[in-house]
């Protein structure tokens, strides 16, 4: 279950630093909404009870001057609170004396594609889709590089802290950090194009352990390619589902490590199975979900990359029975 | 100079006439109050039209996973709506009051060029056509109203949409300058006597802060769209990643452009409120001099702040914090206007009418939306909350609860002016109502939203808790408020017909166009009133409390300037920000290409690269031949102002040889380039290079145009020496085209900056 | 790596030069200028303690070729806040009497001319940045000096006609607001140069010579030459701006306080092109 409020709801070190200062400034609008309102409203209803002339008042200098003090204080505060802030969080990375990057300590690269993330680990090469792994540590920041492979999206974990923008040619940098485990909704939120509203992704803080061991399962499986034995009554059409697989035009786009589909065009499909949410959020993962996608993306996603292929009952049943095994 | 007003036949004549010359008479109008009236119905038709689309949105938005429209429509829909309600309706509605009142205001006859504003409103008319024909092609403009590239790059925009808006917004930019223009001239040159500059209404001060930054900011803009276009039908690289031109380059230029842009919507509401609530409060404004002072800063600010629409962009650490000091620092200037409207209510007699309702709101609703916009000047905050519903609803809360509440206040206030008829109070009242709670149930809630995760511009969302209800309640809201216009839309079909005679000056209100009829006549005053404070109209009808008796303002000099030359210097300046800005993406990609910071540059740097393609000497040469053209336009000038003809025409037949020379140089070159197969899109520098010289070679091209006209002039002997000063503004032009040119050649052929 | 309290000796340059021209001026003013008001004096304090600051504190130590912030701070030091404060400080009734004398005053009316404050004041902006100028003026002692003499006089001749203490040499106030206005768009602009080039404009401070070993502190605190090039272009750039936008708020304020000189009734006061559109 997702938080209702993300953003009042922190869940990491940065989101609550920045809840605080938002609440702070609420509070001081608040307080300034309350005073002029107030002063606005007593002036019309005494007002409205005058019928002489008013006094026909100019102004005065001092007035305003005093009137003024308010504003830059609170100006003055705002500006050192906020700066303050944005050095804590400053996530470019450590850079070296000869001004060069130093890029070593990236843990995950995010791209955006129209309209689905792709999920990259540069140090052990797994490569997922519109689901990040991460471990829930609170004293680890978990860096991340935020770049586009199309059109500008904008990378955003309400819960765990700041968005930034993923821009094609343009290297971005943020870090994650995640207080407890946890599944954090994360969306895009830059208009990328026609299924803008349709860019969802998930992070899951998992416990160091886990995450070791999801990491290593990630990549045991990309050395060991789904074949399975022609026998059983379910493997004999997951087989004839991968045959068909990379007879259609499947592997023109995506990737199943192991395999000849090697294309990047659209997500990688390894561990396809695994996934909860497919077409970056539209619908959950489920067999008859997968099914309807695979029918008719456009139905499910107007505008999405994948066409309709208007495939038979029998290879929809076959490559539902494939992609299911990879698990 | 005979103005368009004395053209005009008397309205009483117009009676009788069929119905299509009437239709004429207004369509070849040259009279201020009817161009005027043109610019705010358009705008009014398209209110209708951008709210129609809104309301489709919020239709479709009303229920999670709601399929009421395809999310091809729906990105067509917020394009069109945000461009509409910024460029088609803001923009000319505010130019509208600015054309009826601003003469009015300051007790002129017409405003400075009548020919040139009728040229603006059409522009506008017809560029706005343009952008929605768009729809008949099926496919409307789609890449949102900033269209960030490289969304609207071919690439990913293939259709024609984004054309249409290109080309519709630099046809409007067009009318807008020039209307700024006219507007910045009128208030300079055409005030009564006795009003000086310190003197003029609020409304006026602001129009002509309007002014001055729509003639500096929109250049901005036509950079920009001009480098897409060139990206778009011509294939160069300026925003394509992938072939070493910048993404971000767009958002700078775009938010160049786009910040100013909510200044020159915002200001001339702040200057309608502070006309109303003065009259309404029986007083004059508090603070006069704050108020109009604020305004300059807000102005000059607003120019530095670009940056802080682009925090999420990841600028840096540095950039990010220096936006944001000037962003937060606007804030002063705009709590002291709060402060004064307050003050000036404080101690008045109010006369709570709906005008004072609007106004009233206006001050709550405003104040809101600032504060809100406090919150995204402070970073961090705006990393969490941009480009969600919180920031629809901040800026719903500025331009609506702002700008529209302003407008309606306004319109309350200024009916009768234009009509000579009282809009009904009662109807006001409920009119009033139906947009407080719509407003308010709309983009409240929008607030919330956006906290909860929505980002903006998604065409659905799936059903998460809480989110069904608030865009519910949203949805609500916008039929609240078009029932609300449907009520004022009757309210002025009624009150047109059986509304009460106001008579000259139903408010007892304070300003020079309460001195004349309702509605004035074409020529708007039958004698020029006299000024002798902020207050004219005021000091007649209560010549006991006259202001000029107690509260001192400087005295008018008497100074007004030549309007030649200061239309020619105005249109100069927003030349210059539009070659500035091509120069700086010069720059830019130019500079890339050497080696970056931290390292030696290496020997393969640009400036090699430039002089193998490029022969310095020659054009060096060519750029001798434009310069010299200057001084024979000097000595030309001289000759005209002695009278003597003959040695004019010689000089200025050798200004325009040397111009040609020198535009016959340039097609050499470009005819060498274009044979050696460098062309607009081959790579950064090409394109950088044909873009700003061959926009410096149009320039050329029709300052030659002007200066021929100008010879032929010469020769009949219609260009007498009294008429100097359009040869004057003319040579105006010329010198900066020879200016611009000497800093090209710094720049692209010197590699000045490198 | 030494101690605190040795760098801290070392970041302060108490045996600067600059003291000289300190002292002489301030003679200079003693004498010239005894009786000025309060506010005056005050004025020529700042402008004393502002150049001190410039060459005596660590910002003249770290500009002299460790970080190229520093040097933008007190290069703005030089050619706005001396230059501003010293012009505040000098007395009108005694200027009005220098500035009687003809060859005075002729070079009086050329200082007030829009266009040669303007060039000067941002022409040595730009001109001491374009990297070969930069670079040169850094490394050569004698250059610097000549540099930083440009930027004084360029900086007495950029506020000449918006604050000098003789009145008639004031620009109209239209024309002031669009002269610092301007000016300050031509910051913006070198800033922005500065902030977003990838080319080192100053090369020398891309590579600086550790004399005092703080290179290695300065890295730690994140002041690469990268990012410390990006902080310079920021600093040129909206410090100038804000000052010139005070500037523009006080010109406004004597403007709209400029009620004594009622010279012609409004009646007479018929504009032509009024009267061209009673034609």
């Amino acid at each position: 279950m997702n938080s209702v409020i993300p953003v009042l709801d922190p869940a990491s070190p940065q989101a609550e630093a920045i809840n605080n200062l938002f609440l702070q400034v609420l509070l001081i609008s608040a307080v300034i909404f309350a005073i002029v309102s107030g002063l606005i409203l007593i002036a019309i209803s005494r007002g409205r009870r005058r019928d002489t002339l008013p006094e026909q008042d100019f102004g005065s200098e001092k007035s305003e001057i005093f009137w003024m003090i308010g504003p830059v204080i609170i100006v003055i505060w705002l500006v050192a609170i906020s700066a303050n802030l944005v050095i804590t969080l400053n996530a470019i990375p450590h850079a070296d004396p000869d001004g060069k990057t130093n890029f070593n300590d990236v843990d995950l690269i995010v791209t955006g594609h129209q309209w689905w993330w792709e999920v990259k680990y540069p140090k052990s090469g797994v490569i997922t889709a519109n689901e990040i792994y991460m471990p829930a540590d609170k004293d680890k920041k978990f860096r991340i590089l935020v770049t586009s492979a199309d059109v500008i999206h904008c990378f955003w974990v309400p819960q765990l802290g700041r968005k930034i923008d993923a821009i094609p040619g343009r290297d971005n940098y943020i870090w994650l950090q995640a207080t407890n485990p946890g599944s954090y909704q994360g969306r895009c939120s830059e208009y990328c194009g026609a299924q803008h509203a349709w860019m969802n992704f998930k992070v899951y803080a998992v416990t160091d352990e886990e995450f070791q061991k999801w990491e290593a399962s990630e990549k045991q499986a990309t050395e060991q390619p789904k074949l399975l034995s022609p026998l059983a009554k379910d493997d004999k059409l997951a087989a004839e589902g991968k045959k068909y697989f990379f007879q259609a035009t499947c592997p023109q786009c995506h990737t199943i490590q192991g395999t000849k589909a090697e294309a990047t065009i659209g997500p990688d499909l390894t561990h396809f199975a695994r996934r909860k949410e497919i077409g970056a959020g539209v619908i959950e993962n489920t067999p008859e979900n997968l099914a309807l996608w695979l029918k008719n993306p456009q139905a499910l996603k107007p505008g999405c990359k994948m066409p309709d292929f208007k495939l038979s009952e029998t290879n929809l049943k076959q490559l539902v029975a494939y992609l299911e095994t990879l698990k | 100079m005979t103005t368009g007003s004395v053209e005009q036949p008397q309205l009483t004549m117009l009676e009788h006439q069929p119905s299509y010359t009437r239709m004429l008479e207004w369509v070849g109008t040259l009279d201020h109050k009817r161009i005027g009236i043109m610019y705010i119905l358009t705008a009014v038709f398209y209110l209708a039209v951008g709210g129609f689309e809104a309301l489709l949105m919020r239709i479709q938005l009303a229920f999670p996973n709601n399929t009421f429209l395809s999310p091809e429509m729906f990105n067509q829909l917020f394009t069109m709506h945000g461009t509409t309600m910024v460029f088609l309706v803001g923009m000319p509605v505010l130019t509208g009051f600015a054309n009826y009142f601003v003469p009015l205001m300051i007790g002129a006859r017409d405003v400075a060029f009548p020919r040139l504003n009728s040229f603006g409103f059409w522009m506008f008319f017809f560029g706005a056509a343009l952008l929605h024909f768009s729809f008949l092609t099926g496919s409307a403009p789609n890449a949102g109203w900033f269209s960030y590239v490289p969304l609207s790059s071919k690439a990913y925009s293939s259709l024609q949409g984004v054309d249409y808006w290109i080309i519709g917004l630099l046809i409007m930019g067009i009318g807008s300058v020039s209307g700024a223009i006219n507007i910045f001239a009128t208030i300079v040159n055409l005030r009564a006597p006795g009003m000086s500059l310190q003197r003029v209404p609020l409304f006026v001060w602001m129009m002509l802060m309007q002014a001055i930054l729509i003639i500096l900011a929109l250049p901005a803009l036509n950079s920009a769209l001009a480098m897409l276009l060139i990206d778009r039908w011509l294939g160069s690289a300026f925003f394509d990643p992938t072939r070493g031109g910048s993404a971000v380059l767009w958002q700078h230029y775009f938010w160049i452009f786009g910040h100013p842009e909510i200044y020159i919507l915002i200001l001339p509401g702040f200057g309608m409120i502070s006309e109303v609530i003065p009259v309404f409060s029986r007083k004059p404004i508090y603070g006069y001099t704050f108020v109009a002072a604020s305004s300059v800063a807000i102005v000059l600010l607003g120019y530095g702040v670009w940056a802080h629409h682009m925090f999420a962009v990841g600028l840096g650490m540095y950039a990010d914090i220096f936006f944001a000091v000037g962003s937060l620092l606007i804030a002063i200037p705009t709590g002291i206007k709060v402060f004064n409207w307050t003050a000036t209510l404080w101690g008045g007699e109010i006369q709570f009418n709906t005008s004072l309702h609007f106004a009233v709101a206006f001050l709550l609703q405003f104040v809101i939306g600032g504060l809100t916009g406090i919150m995204f000047a402070a970073v961090p905050i705006d990393w969490q909350l941009t480009d969600t519903y919180f920031v629809v609803a901040h800026f719903h809360y500025v331009l609506i609860g702002g700008l529209v509440f302003a407008l309606f206040s306004a319109a309350y206030y200024w009916f009768p002016k234009m009509t000579g008829r009282m809009l009904n109070e009662r109807i006001g009242i409920l009119q009033f109502w139906l947009w407080v709670l719509g407003f308010n149930m709309t983009f409240m809630v929008q607030h919330f939203l956006g906290m909860m995760g929505m980002p903006r511009r998604v065409y659905t969302y799936g059903d998460n808790p809480g989110w069904a209800m608030l865009n519910g309640i949203a949805t609500l809201g916008a039929i609240f408020m078009a029932v609300g216009t449907l009520v004022f839309l009757w309210n002025i079909f009624k009150s047109l017909r059986s509304g009460a005679i106001a008579g000259d000056n139903p408010w007892d209100a304070f300003t020079l166009e309460w001195a004349t009829t309702s509605p004035p006549p074409p020529e708007n005053f039958p004698v020029i009133p006299e000024v002798q404070s902020r207050r004219p109209v005021w000091d007649t009808n209560h010549p006991e409390y006259a202001d000029w008796k107690t509260e001192k303002t400087p005295e008018d000099k008497g100074r007004r300037g030549n309007l030649a030359k200061i239309a020619a210097w105005s249109f100069i300046a927003s030349e210059a920000v539009f070659f500035l800005l091509l120069l700086v993406a010069y720059v830019v990609f130019n500079t890339r290409l050497m080696a970056p910071v931290g390292e030696a540059p290496s020997p393969e740097t640009l400036s090699d690269v430039t002089s193998s393609v490029l022969d310095v000497k020659r054009t060096g040469i060519f750029s001798l031949f434009l310069i010299s053209s200057s001084i024979t336009f000097w000595i030309a000038e001289r000759f005209l102002k002695a009278g003597k003809k003959s040695a004019f025409v010689f000089s200025l037949g050798l200004t325009i040889l040397l111009g040609i020379i020198f535009l016959a140089g340039q097609v050499w070159e470009y005819t060498g380039l274009l044979t050696s197969d460098i062309s607009i899109n081959t790579d950064l520098f090409s394109a950088t290079f044909f873009t700003v010289t061959g926009f410096h070679g149009i320039h050329v091209t029709a300052g030659v145009i002007a200066l021929f006209v100008m010879l032929l002039m010469g020769m009949k002997g219609n260009l007498s020496s009294e008429k100097t000063h359009v040869f004057g503004a003319v040579g105006v032009y010329w010198h900066f085209v020879d200016v611009v040119w000497i800093a090209v050649f710094g720049i692209i052929y010197l590699g000045l900056l490198q | 790596m030494s101690s605190y309290f040795d760098l801290t000796s070392e970041l302060w340059k108490w045996n600067s030069p600059v003291w000289l021209l300190v002292f002489t001026l301030a003679g200079l003013y003693f004498l010239f200028q005894r009786g000025t008001s309060g506010k005056r004096s005050a004025a020529f304090a700042v402008s004393m303690l502002a150049l001190l600051l410039a060459y005596v504190s660590p910002i003249g130590v770290l500009s002299d070729g460790y970080l190229f912030s520093a040097h933008v701070v007190q290069h703005l030091l030089l050619l706005l806040i001396v230059p501003l404060f010293l012009l505040l400080s000098l007395s009108e009734s005694a200027m009005e009497s220098l500035f009687s004398r003809p060859l005075m005053n002729r070079l009086g009316s050329v200082m007030a001319v829009p266009f040669l404050g303007w060039l000067s004041g941002l022409g040595v902006m730009w001109f001491w940045h374009i990297p070969s100028f930069c670079n040169a003026s850094t490394v050569n002692y004698a250059l610097g000096i000549f540099r930083d003499a440009t930027f004084l006089l360029a900086g007495l001749a950029f506020w000449w006609p918006v604050f000098s203490p003789v009145k008639r040499y004031h620009l109209n106030p239209a024309v002031a607001v669009a002269y610092l206005f301007s000016a300050c768009l031509a910051c913006t602009l070198l800033g922005i140069y500065i902030t977003f080039t990838v080319i080192s404009v100053c090369p020398t401070f891309a590579s600086p010579v550790d004399r005092i070993g703080i290179l290695n502190m300065l890295y730690d605190q994140g002041l690469t030459p990268a990012t410390d090039q990006r902080l310079g272009g920021l600093l040129m750039w909206v410090p100038p701006c804000s000052l010139y936008v005070t500037a523009i708020m006080i010109i406004l304020k004597r403007w709209y306080a400029d009620i004594e000189h009622v010279t012609a009734p409004p009646s007479t006061a018929t504009p032509g092109s009024l009267r061209e559109a009673h034609q």
